[in-house]
């Protein structure tokens, strides 16, 4: 592998230097240029992630390039070794690339799309799903707005290239949750707005207890292994004992589940749409919360030592799939449908993570791998992982561009006919649409394809849970089908059926301005050819490329399944048929269904009121608690240090009336107490 | 020192003039007066001082005591710059009204038998003027 190690700190550095000049130089002296520095920051760090990606695609032969510069080291404490090492192999450039490529494309994007925070204008007030009508005042100070949201997302971007750089899990956490922080900010962005500030706290909070998780699992890998940091060092020194293997997986399995929004930490997602458009798409769809993927996919050496570990993995993320495709069905909120289906989507990457069981034994130096079915799952995991990338940003992408011409009404029952009149928007969410539903040859199909099929190769391998994974795989081709239609009812109430504008688009709806709909184009693009150019057999670029990850063994490629191609062909069209039947051409029949079974609808459109349960049964017991606490903090604590102040006062009371102010008394006690030395020392001499 | 003066008469004068000073300070109420006893006091450690240091035979009891009446000397400028500036605010030197530096919610003690006030109150020295008081420019505050 040729040296990159004189390139590798660039790729962080660029959007560093951009955040921190966006910050200092935005509000005085480039305000309505304020984007230059984040969209050339974020072009370099591609430009330098593409180099990396080639050196370690070029390098030839069958070994697993791998680079890993230590620049200095952080701190030193005792057993404490911390090293600011970045590390470039296979799995590490596909994220760079993926991560860099897609921030430069929405940096430009939002250009058109933050072009409101220039004038003041209450952008902020967006008209949400439940109605809650106008409740903004403008942010303050005048055009601020501008040059912090590209600074914020110049920060986002440095915090994720440092996660997926990082060569130990001190620096991985680190850009854990600077990715955390700059979520809570984006989500916020419109922090005068109740709702924003509620949402970013929310997320903030969720996140955080399975940041918890990630903790004590970062702290269980240290001890475990020797008081190793590094990744390689780690994954060699563990002991590989079932029990504390299967622990440390479900301790990063909590951290993932948190930062990725799995079933019971998923709540935060759906809310984060509270943020700009952008922003959903960068962090809330593409690159943020794939990092807990990431993370899994990193640590598959340890994974596949816990079989256990991974069908809970595996178990979550289908669960999680289905669940908000069942959810997603039923939303009006056309951002919150794309949310839901993100959050299945990710389901859908831990459900294929879950599937990578068989232990590939250790390598001739020790070091635990993979087997060629858990590489070929994982593979298939972060396959999805990139395609979605891209189909969801643009879907996202595609949405803002909705909210744009639309005077930021976003209720789908408010719009609709919109494919005259936003033409491009319109191409380019189908395109996203068709790859999300999976259909071929669009890229969603092929990675989708290989994660349920993942999922039956393991239902075939599994010794104990082979029935599990069956299961598992009939669930995920329910999901697909689910995903299929949900999209394509997004898609055909909004852009299908009569024209309807709402009046906020102020009699002037129009298609978004060049800026927005040229990186929109490009993403068209990746999101439609991506798929088929990266999967097809023979070659199968993906898979080979990254197999040359350090800790998976490359085995037979496995040939390809054509049945289970059609089938999921089949019921991704299915899909998208029912969709057509029920909201072109019989309009009413999703109202009469709805009214036919009441309970399911209320159960899906009030997102099986998980917020409420959580409300009842966390939210409210632990604010219980506190005010139970605050009584006892003021009557008793309180009280225990009053009296404690009190017991010297009292004592000082009983020498009051010496202190009468009279110079003559205070001379004769001290006459008196000399006397009393005196004698004392006369006497007992 | 004639050899047959032994120490302890020394040491009696000094405890004599300590004595003194003491029941002096504790029992008169004038303010110039006690200070006076307090300077006794001090005189009858001097003497002290000075007959040890002879009996021993060297010179660190001279030494102290130059520095005492160094020290007494400065000590009763001070002390007579305030007495008169006590006066000032009461008209009196009775130390028994001053009693403000006591404890909070202490009632002060009455005097039962007051020092006798003087029935014509003494004014205070005043210089004769001489020459005339020069014009002051008005100063401006620039805060």
């Amino acid at each position: 592998m040729s040296d990159v190690s004189y390139l590798l700190w660039l790729i962080p550095a660029l959007p560093l230097a951009a955040a921190f000049i966006t910050a200092f130089l935005g509000p005085k002296l480039l305000r309505g240029q304020s984007h230059w520095p984040c969209i050339l920051g974020a072009a370099g760090a591609c430009v330098v992630s593409v180099i990396v990606f080639w050196a370690v695609y070029s390098t030839p032969g069958e070994g697993k390039p791998v680079q890993v510069v230590s620049y200095y080291t952080v701190f030193h404490a005792g057993a404490v070794n911390v090293d600011f090492r970045l590390r470039a192999d296979a799995l590490t450039a596909l994220m760079l690339v993926m991560v860099t490529f897609i921030s430069t494309l929405i940096a430009i994007y939002s250009i058109g799309y933050m072009h409101g925070e220039l004038h003041s204008e209450p952008h902020g007030e967006r008209q949400d799903a439940h109605g809650h009508g106008h409740g903004a005042a403008v942010p303050p100070g005048p055009n601020y707005g501008y040059p912090r949201f590209f600074a914020e997302v110049a920060l986002f971007i440095f915090s994720m290239t440092m996660l997926v750089l990082g060569d130990n899990l001190f620096i991985l956490y680190a850009g854990w949750e600077g990715v955390g922080l700059c979520s809570y900010l984006l989500i916020g962005f419109w922090f005068t707005k109740p709702s924003a500030a509620d949402a970013a706290r929310k997320a903030f909070l969720i996140t955080r207890i399975g940041d918890v998780g990630l903790f004590l699992g970062i702290m269980l890998l240290w001890v475990g292994s020797g008081f190793h940091l590094d990744y390689q060092g780690v994954f060699d020194n563990f002991p590989h004992d079932p029990f504390y293997v299967t622990l440390a997986c479900l301790l990063i399995l909590c951290g993932a589940a948190g930062k990725s929004a799995q079933f019971p930490l998923y709540t935060w997602l759906p809310d984060a749409m509270e943020g700009p458009t952008p922003v959903s798409a960068l962090i809330h769809a593409a690159t943020m919360v794939t990092a807990g993927v990431y993370l899994i996919a990193r640590c598959t050496p340890l994974f596949v030592q816990a079989p256990v570990a991974q069908l809970v993995v595996a178990c979550i993320g289908c669960f999680t799939a289905l669940f908000a495709a069942l959810i997603a069905l039923t939303q009006n909120d056309l951002k919150r449908v794309l949310a839901y289906s993100t959050l299945s989507q990710l389901g859908y990457m831990f459900l294929g993570l879950g599937c990578a069981i068989g232990f590939g034994g250790f390598a001739a130096d020790g070091r635990p791998q993979a087997g060629p079915e858990a590489t070929a799952a994982v593979s298939a995991s972060m396959f999805h992982l990139f395609t979605h990338a891209f189909f969801k940003a643009l879907l996202f992408m595609a949405a803002g561009s909705v909210m744009h011409a639309m005077g930021n009404v976003i209720d789908m029952r408010r719009f609709g006919g919109l494919r005259k009149l936003l033409p491009t928007t319109h191409w380019t969410f189908l395109i996203g649409a068709l790859a999300l539903s999976g259909l071929p040859p669009f890229s969603g199909f092929w990675s989708k394809d290989e994660i349920v099929g993942a999922a039956f190769v393991a239902g075939h391998h599994s010794f104990s849970f082979g029935a599990v994974y069956y299961a598992l795989f009939i669930a995920a081709m329910a999901t697909a089908f689910l995903t299929a239609f949900y999209t394509f009812r997004a898609y055909f109430l909004t852009f299908w059926g009569e024209e309807r504008i709402p009046e906020e688009a102020g009699g002037h709806a129009h298609e978004s301005p060049a800026v927005m709909t040229v990186p929109l184009v490009i993403l068209a693009l990746f999101a439609a050819a991506v798929g088929a150019v990266l999967a097809l057999p023979p070659w199968r670029l993906f898979e080979a490329f990254l197999v040359r990850t350090p800790g998976f063994v490359e085995g037979p490629q496995s040939p390809p399944e054509y049945l289970l191609m059609g089938v999921s062909a089949v019921v991704a069209a299915a899909g998208i048929g029912l969709a057509y039947w029920m909201y072109v051409a019989r309009p009413g029949t999703a109202a009469q269904l709805a009214h036919a079974m009441p309970r399911a609808y209320l159960l899906s459109s009030h997102k099986f009121f998980v917020d409420e349960l959580y409300d009842y049964f966390l939210v409210k017991p632990v604010v219980g608690l506190t005010q139970f606490l605050r009584i006892i903090d003021q009557y008793v604590v309180d009280g225990l240090v009053d009296i404690v102040g009190n017991i010297p006062k009292l004592l000082g009371a009983l020498f009051w009336p010496i202190q009468n102010g009279l110079v003559q008394y205070y001379a004769l006690l001290m006459v008196l107490g000399l006397t009393v030395f005196l004698l004392a020392l006369v006497r007992y001499r | 020192m004639t050899p047959e003066l032994p120490l302890h008469h020394y040491l009696v004068v000094g405890a004599i003039l300590f004595a003194l000073g003491t029941i002096g300070f504790l029992a008169r109420r004038n303010l110039i007066i006690m200070f006076l006893c307090a300077e006794m006091m001090l005189q009858g450690v001097a003497v002290n001082l000075v007959a040890f240091a002879r009996y021993r035979g060297n010179l660190e009891g001279q030494a102290f005591t130059l520095f005492i009446i160094t020290v007494a000397a400065c000590e009763a400028a001070i002390a007579l710059a305030l007495i008169l500036m006590l006066f000032r605010n009461k008209r009196s030197l009775d130390v028994s009204l001053w009693q403000e530096l006591r404890e909070p919610r202490q009632e002060p003690i009455v005097d039962e038998e007051p020092l006798p006030t003087p029935e014509r109150e003494a004014p205070n020295p005043v210089l004769t003027q001489a020459g005339l008081e020069p014009e002051h420019r008005e100063e401006k505050s620039h805060v």
